[in-house]
């Protein structure tokens, strides 16, 4: 039984720029009394989720729309618990994986069978489960050879392919998908679904973000939409709400 | 609980991962050459070699016995130095790791050390090799070496956590570091002993890295290491412990910002 409830869960987080990270800043402005403070110690605070709240049960799956840095990254990895909130609460029940960055956690060096060893177990697969898994993700992945190469030689587009087959192995209760999910070619895309529609069936929660209408219609019956941090959910999905980047899938 | 214990309690749990990411960097890193991380032994041998004799000549002390010192020191010298400048970068080079899966965090200082444990072993090698040539005598206090790595590893870990942290917030911390350690090196029992120096052993003595390298390094030698080095030590790793755990607990969450 799976499980995601947001209590009135604020984030706010700092963005240091280059003075701020400074030691040396920080030193002159003890030096000079704080005098030049407002110069030297910019650390603005960015309140990226505001007061938001809503409950995730089995079976819910839900598409998060909103313009660039509306914080539909940061609701998701505040769903992970990569983010811990600043106020509020967030209670999470169900094994957890993520698709949000292209290549997150993979060695590059490393050959595609190692990585898939490497991502299961940060994941939290046990090493026989891997083992287990690995025939599965390799018939996914339809990488064939490519698996015993570096992954620094894939494109963006296979690397995806082995992250999505990775995270989906674990057979998650929870699964988190940014929008690059896009990056793969029709044949990859037509794969991902019928494995996405088949963990959604098993009653799983699935939050994804994307700009494309389409992926988001296919996959989500609820529609969260963010602006500015706030969390509305939108019971439909008119194209134009999109904003950016119609159709383009990225 | 603090953020912080929780976040040290999951590590342990999942220190099977550090064991896997600490052996796996280790041959990902020497992935297409022959020796592979024989090669950082070999380095080492030459390095020793090289000093040993220069360094033997110029101080005017004996060789079968400076060697085999020169060794020890190098050797966890070089364990030292790689946890401590390398631990100021430990979060922010696997920030692709952190903003992207839920991982507890110490779990990235405790890979670092055991990597560079790894390293040590290959390294050993060297000072065995050395050992047996030039006769280096082992008696009963050999066996405190156990003990002193554990007091070095545990000092080092609060270390890289601590850097990590500092290093992630302000980045100065890792260059300021490198500026640092090669007085550190100097002022350290690596290339002399402090009995050899004519102006008294204060100096070295003031540099805490010392301890952490002698609480190794004499036992290597067949030696008992002075008491105060174990004060030192034990010293350090109270307090260090203490005022890491304190810094972890209340930043602990703002790390996944920072990186």
């Amino acid at each position: 039984m799976a499980k995601l409830v947001f209590e009135n869960v604020t984030v706010q987080y700092p963005i240091y720029n280059s003075r701020s990270v400074s030691l040396r800043n920080r030193l002159v402005r003890l030096s000079t009394g704080g005098r030049i403070e407002a110069e030297a110690g910019q650390v603005s605070l960015v309140t990226a989720l505001k007061d938001v709240s809503f409950t995730l049960k089995d079976g819910d799956t839900v598409g998060l729309v909103g313009h660039n840095g509306a914080g539909k990254s940061t609701l998701l990895r505040t769903m992970a618990g990569i983010y811990a909130p600043t106020s509020g609460r967030v209670l999470r029940e169900g094994r957890l994986a993520t698709v949000l960055e292209i290549g997150a956690g993979m060695d590059t060096e490393l050959t595609g069978y190692e990585n898939i060893v490497r991502m299961g177990l940060m994941m939290g697969m046990t090493s026989a489960e891997v083992r287990a898994a690995t025939p599965e993700i390799e018939s996914f992945t339809d990488l064939g050879d490519f698996l015993q190469l570096p992954v620094r030689t894939y494109s963006s587009g296979m690397v995806m392919r082995l992250m999505f087959a990775v995270a989906t192995s674990i057979k998650p209760e929870i699964l988190l998908v940014d929008e690059m999910f896009g990056t793969g070619d029709a044949a990859f895309q037509e794969k991902a679904k019928a494995r996405m529609l088949a963990l959604i069936g098993a009653a799983r929660i699935f939050v994804f973000a994307s700009h494309a209408p389409t992926l988001i219609n296919e996959f989500c019956q609820r529609v969260f939409r963010l602006e500015h941090g706030v969390v509305e959910e939108v019971t439909s999905l008119p194209e134009e709400n999109l904003g950016l980047s119609i159709g383009e899938g990225v | 609980m603090p953020p912080g214990y929780s976040d040290i309690i999951a590590s342990l749990r999942q220190s099977r991962l550090a064991f896997h990411f600490a052996l796996s960097d280790t041959r990902a890193r020497y992935r297409r050459s022959v020796l592979g991380p024989f090669w950082l032994a070999l380095g080492t041998a030459v390095g020793v070699v090289g000093m040993g004799l220069l360094w033997s000549e110029l101080l005017k002390v004996d060789r079968a016995t400076f060697i085999p010192s020169l060794t020890a020191g190098l050797i966890v010298w070089q364990m030292l130095a790689a946890c401590i400048t390398e631990g100021t970068a430990v979060f922010t080079r696997q920030a692709n790791v952190i903003r992207n899966l839920q991982l507890p965090y110490f779990l990235h200082p405790m890979q670092l050390v055991l990597r560079n444990l790894v390293n040590l072993a290959h390294n050993l090698l060297v000072f065995v090799v050395v050992a047996i040539v030039l006769a280096v005598p082992a008696s009963w206090s050999t066996l405190l070496v156990i003990p002193g790595l554990v007091l070095t590893v545990l000092n080092l870990l609060w270390m890289a956590l601590m850097l990590g942290m500092l290093g992630a917030r302000f980045r100065d911390v890792e260059y300021a570091l490198g500026a640092v350690m090669p007085l550190l090196f100097v002022i350290s029992p690596v290339l002399f002993r402090p009995d050899y120096l004519p102006f008294g052993s204060t100096i070295i003595w003031m540099n805490p890295l010392s301890h952490l390298i002698d609480v190794i390094r004499s036992p290597l030698l067949g030696v008992s290491p002075p008491l105060f080095v174990y004060y030192t030590v034990g010293g350090m790793l109270l307090v260090g412990w203490a005022l890491t755990l304190a810094l972890f607990n209340s930043r602990r969450n703002r790390i996944a910002f920072w990186v």
